[in-house]
């Protein structure tokens, strides 16, 4: 490559890279020395992207310990190794940290990471809006969390922290609601301040979910390079965008029901209420038309890096792209027209139950086609087993034995056996774990040399892929006989006389397998970021854009816009006819960058007091009220500041030149493909 | 979409006039803002259908509830607030079109004029509540309808976390407005006339969108009241 | 060489382990368990069980196939090491007729479960109208209403946290956690609840319901086919007399029986203790089952007059000592305050509706809602772990059960209880010893 080997920035002469004023008077904070101030005002989709997976990586740790506390309570029968009330809590905050905080934040990572780079684009279309659902989805997680924080105090006997009841010392501060929060059992009459963390906790991250998916959406219909037609996007970009349209159309309605909820608990509304009128059966209608689609939220962004995986290392095309996507689309628009298979089992009445048991087994139809897609994508392909490819061939062999279970559940009668057992348990951690969780991982091995400019060292990755594969199998595997033997979900401990002590010994080894497999994971990243060889630009004779810059990608993203001429534009480029190669097109005026910000983070920071300050209010601590109201102030004042500064910016020229050359940096023996890419 | 005409290394975000603005077209010749404004909409669509939906479905569920909507709603006040929204609407689109044509001065005018009539709403709706709230007296003082509130029935949730979530819709878009009438005196407008169109435009996406539900609203949940289906 | 090339040796290794353990892991497992879905004894369940399998060999089947051919490609064409440089692989985009067969057999597959789950909604939803099952054809209680004769038995289910109450509106009695059924015929469950979300679930029998509060769910289930069913399942002729003593059988050696169930909606702190159990019996049994329970509690002296026990007890209580039935009786109407909440049927004070209703505790087998047991070997009941199941529980419900509503404290009805409190429980051992015994004669 004939590209400028320097780490530091290409100086423009016009600027001179020194930070300006904006609007309001103020230095902006950008081509700041300081790590902190880069990093906390950073409006970088790459940053953000990075402090997202490492964040989400963080609480997927932090669930994966809750779980194995649950597995570690249930491996006997009448076990009596944490209380009834902890393990309630431990599954609420496993479920929700798991969906919110580990497996949404891990694909939000990957969105912003690729998106841009696979559409050629600079940034997204918001950059400050971006970091602003950056640190909002960070004051949500730390809200829920606080809650550990503050029912550790209380049972260290701290005076500072000593929550209290009118007389009585409250226990119940961390949620132990159930991630789903059904009412009534989430009302003041049955459940503490936990439940008040919850609901503001999840109404942040929805602010951020809604806002960053806002984001996304323009940036992908908006911000293409020229020639990136729709039908030439990388999948994965399709999938984000499917992904953020769930987001903004289902989010709106858990966003109402958890208003409504804390309308009940605080003042006085009768919205849930059973003995003003209230139907706690809206409830499960508002939060499964959320959940619905919710799940499909978790999926489709593991299908699109899978997508990306199997073409790669098939080198082959996608077998029926346009269908692929357009089953995403329909997997998606279905999935707002089948949340009442959550319901069951709660009187619908036999017209509806048909009615949702059907809808729920067409949307078997498109699933499956992504999946007889995929393996045609291989079928005649030469399939490289690296790491990525056997995470994306274990992400299609686990996700269809989910998908399985999952046509079980869409005939009611049978699913009124299946509810709530440990049959569902199972079901939804093959597709979350066998599914979202794989694929993801596979997409950290993927392109974290793409991210971290180096390779994965030696063959611990297979060791990871194993351990994981075969841990969650052990684990799940065995919970489809626990249901089938009438094993309830959400049960701390149960009879010996049961017999379901010996599977569920099983499954708590393999859980334990399945977090070595973790372990193992982080292990190698570690090794990866402290003792890979470089792992050049384009190691895995890549097909999408992202592989044709530097990597790590310089943060002006490409030195020149290219217009793409084809789908899989950078293999067309490397292997296809003159006609295919990309062209590259330096702008005059130099590269615009955005001016980094405080305001996003101050804004959030508001978000942060609010929701710590509010369930503690609810616990009687005075003051608490208006220290609500203080956050509100900073958040309302945060955006008004924001939208004063100005979006400030300046202008790069590089000297360097993108995809110059098909021919990936020579690399050592870690790059793993470095002798096949010549034809 | 123009793919001759997109350049994708443009950037855009909120906020006003700064040195080099380049208004680059993007992949589909709507601007990154519009867009946006587009799509909040839609997303605030689910979350008014969400509401409506609740008050809608609790009526069906308690048809004689503790409230008889068809004694309490003042129809005729109710009319007047919305014909005064719709013509703020109206204004609106006004100041919109002057900003495009740079005229600062109409623009203000208009403005002041929605606003002023987003306020007038807003009183007619504190009005609404406070009756609501207390009852009816005659003259006399006698009650003629008892007062309901968030805590009575589903009724009174329903409809005033509703009604209440429309109005919080319509404050803020009065902040709004006044922020950009004493935004425009700042002098920056001027320096960037397209870029403040489009400011002033999505804000108008915005009050239109207020005033569209607020026909739902007041079809849905006031008319319908009165209308006999037996 | 690059780091994945012997990954398919290893990821193999591993999958050969995993499948020779996984025999290992279901040897010895009971799929006729207590609350077994796969080993059903009423038609609801049968249904549900049948549908069931037939989405399972229609999963198996996509398995095989699509599994195979998935294999199939990854072993047929991953690069092998040391294979000489090749061309890339032709590149085909995809073909619409492929596509289209595909979808067509994926739809036809889905129908091949669906036209029978359809089938099985209607049958589970719609009440059959048989005349053996009415309440007049088999239950000979002389004060059923004409028009109750014509009903078939109904339960009103209660769900409460964290136990269940079991109403026979029709018959005017009252249980708590176990109730007795007819074999072979229908009964119509109301479920209601009085706090939360919960679930009736009776693996063997049925799936699972909801109870909601403010909301009316009913279901009806069948303990065992009816005699017509039967007749059915045996191929011979339906309305066929003269195989009465062979349907006896079946019912004796497959259907009467204690069934376990449990709540299946997290319902609180003590959900995992939510359980139930249903007897099945003949309805002769049943009849008498009904008529012993309809006896009030006879007054603890063992006479028949409450009030003059009362006023007894009352005037000089030193004249119950001695007799630990009669002090616990005394304790549990005064000190012990458990008339708040509980009933006993005959005693003038024992009014409570909170708790499970506790004229015919005596002859229950289980306690705490059947999470502590004392059922003999022969169904009866084992009175010394009885006594003891008691003593526990009333004198500790709380570390038993934590967060029920049963304390003894200052304020009945507080919801939020503090376990650690050393007065939370005013009675001594010695005297709940005594209410326990009381209670174990209330047979």
């Amino acid at each position: 490559m004939s590209t400028a080997t320097t780490d530091t920035l290409p100086h423009s002469p016009d600027h001179g890279l020194v930070a300006e004023k904006s609007a309001l008077g103020l230095t902006r904070p950008d081509h700041s020395k300081s790590f902190w101030v880069d990093w906390l005002t950073t409006v970088d989709h790459k940053k953000i992207g990075i402090m997202y997976g490492a964040a989400a990586l963080f609480f997927f740790v932090v669930g994966g310990i809750e779980a194995l506390i649950i597995r570690a309570q249930l491996a006997v029968p009448e076990n009596d190794l944490i209380s009834a009330q902890l393990y309630n809590q431990l599954f609420t905050m496993h479920g929700t940290t798991m969906i919110f905080l580990a497996v949404m934040p891990l694909s939000a990572a990957f969105f912003n990471y690729l998106v841009p780079l696979q559409i050629g684009a600079r940034d997204v279309a918001f950059p400050r809006l971006n970091s602003f659902s950056l640190w909002t989805f960070m004051a949500g997680a730390i809200v829920l969390n606080a809650s550990w924080f503050f029912q550790v105090m209380q049972y260290m006997g701290s005076e500072a922290f000593n929550l209290k009841s009118g007389t009585v010392t409250l226990t119940d501060i961390v949620p132990a609601v159930g991630w789903f929060g059904y009412a009534p059992l989430s009302s003041e009459l049955y459940s503490g301040i936990g439940g008040d963390f919850w609901i503001i906790s999840l109404q942040i991250l929805g602010v951020a979910s809604i806002a960053a998916s806002l984001n996304f959406i323009v940036t992908i219909i908006n911000m293409r390079a020229p020639g990136m037609k729709m039908m030439r996007m990388p999948v994965f970009t399709w999938m984000t965008l499917v992904t953020a349209f769930l987001i903004i159309l289902a989010f709106p309605a858990i966003t109402i029901a958890l208003a409504e909820l804390m309308f009940d608990r605080n003042f006085g509304t009768n919205f849930f209420r059973v003995s003003q009128g209230g139907q706690p059966i809206l409830w499960q209608h508002l939060f499964w038309v959320f959940g619905h689609p919710e799940v499909y939220i978790l999926i489709l962004p593991a299908m699109g890096i899978v997508s990306e995986i199997l073409p790669t290392f098939s080198r082959k095309p996608l077998f029926g792209y346009p269908i692929v996507i357009f089953s995403g689309a329909v997997i998606g628009f279905l999935g707002f027209a089948v949340w009442s298979h959550h319901m069951f089992t709660t009187g619908l009445g036999k017209i509806a139950t048909a009615a949702f048991s059907l809808l729920t087994m067409a949307i078997a139809v498109p699933t499956g086609v992504k999946i007889f897609n995929w393996i045609g994508t291989l079928w005649g392909g030469r399939i490289k087993l690296t790491a990525p490819m056997i995470f994306a061939l274990g992400f299609v062999w686990m996700f269809m034995m989910g998908g399985f279970s999952g046509i079980m559940h869409s005939s009611a009668p049978a699913d009124a056996q299946q509810q709530d057992s440990y049959f569902v348990v199972a079901h939804f951690h093959y597709v979350l774990i066998g599914g979202s969780v794989l694929a993801l991982i596979g997409g950290i091995y993927f392109w974290l040399p793409k991210v971290y400019g180096k390779m994965w060292t030696g063959a611990l990755s297979n060791w990871v892929a194993g351990t994981i594969v075969v841990g969650l199998n052990i684990t799940f595997f065995p919970m489809h006989f626990l249901g089938l033997l009438g094993m309830p979900r959400r049960t701390h401990t149960y009879l010996a006389v049961n017999e379901w002590g010996a599977m569920n010994m099983v499954c708590t080894i393999g859980a334990f397998i399945l977090a070595m497999g973790i372990l193992l994971f982080l292990i190698d990243i570690y090794l990866c970021v402290t003792k890979g060889k470089p792992a050049g630009n384009d190691p895995w004779d890549g097909r999408t854009l992202e592989w044709a810059i530097s990597s790590p990608p310089k943060h002006y993203n490409f030195a020149a816009v290219p217009k793409i001429p084809a789908r899989d534009c950078w293999f067309a480029h490397k292997y296809g006819s003159a006609k295919q190669k990309i062209g590259w097109q330096k702008e005059d005026h130099g590269i615009h960058m955005p001016s980094q910000s405080w305001w996003p983070l101050f804004a959030s920071c508001g978000f942060l007091i609010l929701g710590i300050a509010f369930p503690i209010k609810h616990a009687g601590v005075p003051y608490m009220g208006w220290l609500a109201i203080l956050g509100l102030t900073i958040l309302v004042f945060g955006i008004i500041m924001w939208s004063l500064e100005g979006p400030g910016g300046y202008h790069l020229h590089p000297e360097e030149e993108d995809g110059e050359d098909s021919k990936p940096a020579p690399t050592g023996s870690g790059a793993p493909v470095s002798e096949e890419v010549h034809r | 979409m123009s793919d001759a005409a997109a350049l994708s290394n443009s950037h855009d975000d909120h906020g006003h006039g700064h040195g080099h603005i380049d208004h680059t077209a993007t992949s589909t010749g709507i601007e990154n803002k519009k867009l946006i404004m587009w799509l909040f909409l839609a997303s605030d669509c689910m979350f008014f259908g969400t509401l409506i939906s609740t008050h809608l479905i609790y009526r069906k569920v308690y048809p004689d509830g503790p409230v008889d909507p068809t004694v309490v709603f003042n129809i005729p006040l109710t009319s007047f607030s919305t014909f005064i929204l719709l013509m703020s609407s109206f204004l609106m689109a006004l100041a919109v079109s002057a900003m495009h044509k740079g005229e600062l001065k109409s623009f203000r005018n208009n403005v002041l004029g929605v606003v002023f009539f987003g306020i007038i709403f807003l009183t007619c709706q504190v009005f609404e509540f406070t009756e609501f709230v207390y009852g009816k007296h005659d003259a006399d003082g006698n009650l003629v309808w008892e007062g309901f509130t968030l805590s009575t029935g589903t009724f009174g949730s329903t409809f005033f976390v509703l009604t209440g979530t429309h109005g919080t819709h319509v404050a803020i878009g009065v902040l709004w407005l006044i922020g950009l009438y004493f935004y425009s005196f700042t002098g920056r407008m001027e320096h960037d006339i397209h870029g403040s169109a489009m400011d002033v435009e999505v804000a108008g996406l915005y009050w239109h969108f207020v005033d569209i539900v607020w026909i739902v609203i007041f079809t849905a949940i006031y008319l319908v009241e009165f209308i006999n289906f037996t | 060489m690059f780091p994945g090339q012997n990954s398919l040796r290893i990821v193999s290794k591993f999958f050969a382990l995993f499948t020779l353990a996984l025999p290992l892991l279901f040897t010895g497992c009971a799929w006729t368990g207590r609350t077994s879905t796969l080993d059903p004894k009423g038609p609801i369940a049968q249904i549900q069980f049948d549908l069931f399998m037939i989405t399972v060999y229609v999963c198996v089947f996509l398995f095989v196939v699509v599994g195979g051919a998935f294999l199939y490609v990854v072993w047929k064409y991953r690069e092998r090491p040391g294979q000489p440089e090749t061309p890339i692989p032709q590149n085909s985009h995809g073909n619409p007729l492929i596509e289209i067969g595909l979808i067509a057999s994926s739809v036809f597959m889905l129908v091949i479960i669906a036209v029978p789950t359809v089938q099985a909604i209607w049958i589970t939803h719609d009440m059959p109208d048989r005349p053996d099952s009415h309440l007049g054809a088999y239950y000979g209680g002389e004060f059923l209403s004409p028009g109750e004769e014509e009903e078939v038995l109904t339960i009103r289910a209660e769900g409460y946290q964290w136990w269940w109450a079991f109403e026979y509106p029709q018959l005017g009695l009252t249980t708590g956690n176990e109730f007795v059924i007819p074999a072979g015929k229908v009964v119509r469950l109301e479920l209601r609840s009085k706090d939360v979300i919960h679930s009736f679930w009776l693996p063997k029998i049925a799936g699972k319901v909801d109870l909601i509060p403010g909301r009316n769910n009913w279901m009806w289930i069948q303990a065992g086919n009816s005699y017509n069913e039967w007749l059915l399942d045996q191929g011979l002729p339906p309305m066929q007399e003269g195989h009465r003593a062979e349907y006896e059988n079946y019912l004796e050696a497959e259907v009467y029986d204690m069934y376990y169930g449990q709540c299946a909606e997290f319902c609180g702190d003590s959900h995992a203790y939510m359980l139930f159990r249903t007897k099945v019996v003949s309805p002769e049994e049943f009849e008498a089952w009904v008529a012993e329970q309809k006896q009030p509690a006879p007054a603890p002296d063992g006479g028949g007059d409450w009030g003059a026990w009362f006023a007894r007890a009352l005037g000089d209580p030193s004249s119950l000592a001695g007799d630990p039935i009669q002090e616990g009786a005394y304790l549990y109407h005064t000190k012990g305050t458990c008339i708040q909440c509980h009933k006993v049927e005959g005693s003038p004070s024992s009014n409570g509706v909170l708790g499970p209703d506790l004229t015919k505790v005596g002859s229950r087998t289980s306690l705490a809602a059947g999470w502590m047991d004392h059922m003999s070997a022969d169904g009866g009941i084992n009175a010394g772990k009885q006594y003891e199941n008691l003593v526990d529980w009333i004198y500790a419900s709380q570390d038993i059960k934590p967060g029920n509503l049963m304390y003894y404290g200052d304020n009945a009805l507080q919801h939020i209880i503090n376990p650690e409190d050393p007065d939370a429980n005013p009675l001594t051992r010695e005297e709940v010893a005594k209410i326990a015994t009381w209670l174990q004669t209330l047979q």
